[in-house]
């Protein structure tokens, strides 16, 4: 297997503005350098407040190999916990969501207060001090309305995200809102094929002929550069950001998450087949119905769309070195009911086939990446900077992170 | 003010009390401490309480507290007290009782008080300002110069609001069987806690006092604390009889006034549970738990701590009644969708449930 150092060696012989060579889409020791070095220390979004609404409420995941918890307490705090045992290890929650007084081992019984401390270990009080085994803590924060995590030790310093996601998605009130419907499919791709899927619009046209009825494919407005080099784009930040909604591109200096507002295309105004709002009630302070789309990417793992009538997260997870799996999350007014203000399946028809349209291309993508002949080939600089832009940031992190240094780029 | 001396009365509700202390306890609480002008000493039994008349502006009216000191120093008496939003007496007090101020009082009196000859194991809880009896009367056994065996709770909203607990750590110093336990709601930011945090249940109970069965339990605080104290007692089966309880919103003064308590006490009226799945009915008593009537008619209901804790033995019922004391294992929106925890519920006549 891979070894870190080949890695780093792969990292440096690699041609920047081409795809990545195969081992870092293939091998096993790629792809568990990428999990102890990317998954395991980055923040990633996980799921929006509303997935827990009461005391109790909570949701599992995976992340690589670590089984996570996320649990709103008594005190309405929501924290992350990793999924384990003190006693013998045992995952704690095995179902995808649920709501329980307390967290209880279904291996033992040994009981854990929602805070993750150790109530009740049955005949073991003289052996332990319940204060030594405790539920394991995991860094949580949120942000607007969405709970990030990070399984780091030291977490990076969350507070510029938190900060520019409160400004930008405050106007779509996420706290507030109600979870309308989720969708998760496993796309047979290694994680940066999704993404790199996802951060160019050169497939849309030959992919996605339902999206591209509301959703701008110009590479200008939704690439990684400003979406204000088109008069359309500028004239949409205007229009919102006069309306109180902040919209002007946003990126990170070192590129790893940004916000931006988008217009859709004529006078649409959500990811429905005619561009008309699939929810009747507007979500948060949202002003006006053709408010566009609120683009935000957080690296690795997150894409998101919030318009004013819904609210689309993204959150991908790597399961292997050639699986990534895709969950997808439907917010709108909690007021809204349905059957009377949304249709369920309006609401998701666009994103849930677009989301099968991404996995084929994803798939196949990947197959072809296993190919012995295969080698990396050239990006587009029309239309391909998002993903030179998110492979650079990939590059440049991981390096960072097997060196302890940020200044051994590869001569150009 | 002159000393008692050896022909000197006790002191009798015709005389007035003058205030010459005032001392301040914990945030708005302070303790009031009175002497007899005439010099004499005051005879009472810990726990009892005084009735003190307030010159509240236009009306006169009387407040009963109770005492905080101890008999066993007779030369003066005090009342400690807590001040609420609402209070108009404690109000007056804390406006207007200077040192000097003297103050028409009536008693000592009440019901809630050691037995004549304290030779028991004592499980003392209170909360809030329900501290002052078990004060008056930890003082009192520790003043007699025996060795009193007293498991000693109190709970606060934060450790500053912990009523004598220098002077309690102080006597527990020196008693090898007095046990000292806080509980505390909330803790305050920068200091340091290491005492028991939320409200007290079962499980704290057990940990702070696993020998309570066989203590006698004094209990004071607001009714609803009493109220979980008692639930908590009876689903661990003490035996009631040694129970006693004083409300410091109320204290009792007559036999009469000693409220009926309308807790559930389950007994041995017979009782009967339907294993739906398994179409059986099994006859038993109330004061079975379902999780034993289960297990011993051969059906598997899963348990871990049995004492309403970890959820594992949640089930559903179907119809009837059950009286259960949990620990936190279920949530309200559960039980409201019908399921109960069968470790520690007991059937009220016929239960059905599906298992
Ligand atoms: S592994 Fe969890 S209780 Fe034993
Ligand atoms: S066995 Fe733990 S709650 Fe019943
Ligand atoms: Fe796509």
């Amino acid at each position: 297997m891979a070894t870190d150092s080949d890695v780093l060696a792969a990292l440096m012989s690699r041609r920047p503005g081409f795809s990545l060579p195969q081992p870092f889409y293939t091998d096993a020791g790629f792809y568990d350098c990428d999990l102890r070095n990317i998954w395991y220390k980055d923040w990633l979004l996980t799921i929006a407040a509303p997935e827990v609404p009461k005391t109790g409420s909570f949701v599992t995941l995976q992340i690589g190999n670590a089984p996570v918890l996320i649990v709103r307490g008594a005190d309405g705090a929501i924290r992350a916990f990793h999924n384990s045992c003190r006693h013998r290890g045992s995952r704690i929650c095995a179902a995808e969501r649920g709501r329980n007084a307390k967290l209880t081992c279904p291996y033992h019984q040994w009981t854990y207060d929602l805070d993750g401390s150790l109530v009740y270990a049955r005949e073991m009080h003289e052996d332990i001090d319940p204060a030594d085994f405790g539920l394991k803590p995991i860094h949580c924060e949120t942000a607007a309305g969405i709970v990030f995590i990070c399984l780091a030790k030291d977490a990076p310093d969350f507070a510029p995200v938190k900060a520019m996601a409160e400004k930008y998605a405050s106007p779509h009130d996420i706290t507030n809102l109600k979870v309308a419907a989720t969708r998760s499919i496993v796309e047979n791709g290694n994680w940066k094929l999704v993404m790199e899927n996802n951060r160019e619009c050169y497939h849309c046209a030959g992919s996605h002929p339902l999206l591209c009825r509301t959703f701008p494919d110009d590479p200008n407005l939704i690439g990684s550069f400003e979406g204000t080099s088109v008069t359309v784009g500028e004239d949409h930040v205007r229009r919102c950001e006069a309306a109180g909604m902040p919209s002007r591109f946003y990126m990170e200096p070192n590129g790893q998450w940004r916000f931006v507002r988008i217009p859709f295309i004529g006078d649409a105004c959500s990811y429905t087949e005619d561009g008309t709002p699939a929810v009747t009630k507007r979500v948060g302070q949202v002003p006006f119905d053709n408010a566009g789309s609120l683009l935000f990417f957080h690296y690795p793992n997150t894409w998101n769309h919030m318009l004013s009538d819904s609210v689309t997260l993204f959150r991908m997870t790597p399961i292997s070195p050639t699986a990534t799996q895709v969950y997808t999350t439907w917010l709108v007014h909690a007021d809204a009911e349905e059957g009377v203000d949304y249709d369920v399946d309006r609401l998701t028809r666009v994103w849930i086939q677009t989301n099968l349209e991404d996995q084929a291309v994803v798939e196949e993508n990947q197959r072809g990446i296993l190919s012995p002949a295969y080698e990396p080939g050239p990006y587009s600089s029309l239309q391909e900077t998002g993903v030179i832009q998110f492979i650079d940031w990939y590059a440049a992190t991981l390096q960072q992170r097997l060196t302890g240094r940020s200044n051994t780029m590869a001569a150009e | 003010m002159p000393l008692p001396n050896e022909n000197t009365p006790p002191w009798t509700d015709d005389e007035h009390i003058e205030c010459v202390m005032i001392i301040p306890e914990a945030p708005d609480v302070r303790t009031f401490i009175f002497r007899a002008p005439s010099g004499r000493w005051f005879r009472y039994r810990p726990g009892q309480f005084l009735t003190l008349e307030l010159p509240v502006s236009t009306a006169t009216i009387w407040r009963t507290f109770t005492i905080s000191t101890s008999p066993s120093q007779s030369l003066s008496i005090s009342v400690t007290v807590k001040k609420n939003p609402e209070s108009v007496g404690v109000a007056w007090m804390f406006d207007h009782l200077r040192p000097g101020v003297r103050l028409k009082a009536s008693g000592p009196a009440g019901l809630f008080t050691l037995p004549p000859r304290p030779d028991g194991k004592y499980l003392f809880i209170s909360a809030g300002s329900g501290v002052t009896p078990m004060m008056s009367m930890t003082a009192f056994l520790f003043d007699r110069g025996e060795q009193p065996d007293i498991t000693f709770i109190n709970c606060a909203r934060t450790p500053r609001d912990i009523i004598f607990r220098s002077r309690l750590e102080h006597i527990a110093s020196r008693l090898p069987d007095l046990k000292l336990h806080f509980v505390v709601e909330h803790t305050n930011p920068y200091e340091v806690w290491s005492g028991y945090r939320g409200r007290l249940n079962q499980i704290m109970l057990g940990l702070m006092a696993p020998d309570y069965l066989d203590r006698t339990v004094y209990c004071c605080g607001p009714e609803p604390f009493m109220e979980g104290v008692r639930e908590s007692l009876i689903a661990l089966g003490f035996d009631m009889g040694n129970y006693h309880q004083e409300s410091f919103a109320a204290p009792v003064e007559t036999a009469e006034e000693v409220p009926e308590l309308a807790d559930v006490i389950v007994d041995d009226t017979p009782a009967e549970v339907v294993f739906t799945k398994s179409d059986a009915t099994v006859t038993c008593r109330e004061s079975d738990t379902i999780l034993a009537v289960a297990r011993s008619s051969g059906h598997n209901i899963p348990s871990g701590c049995t004492f309403g804790l970890c959820g594992t033995c949640k089930i559903r019922k179907r119809s009837g009644e059950v009286h259960m004391v949990h620990n936190g294992g279920i949530t309200e929106d559960e039980e409201a969708e019908g399921f109960i925890l069968a470790c520690c519920s007991h059937p009220i006549g016929r239960v059905e449930i599906e298992v």
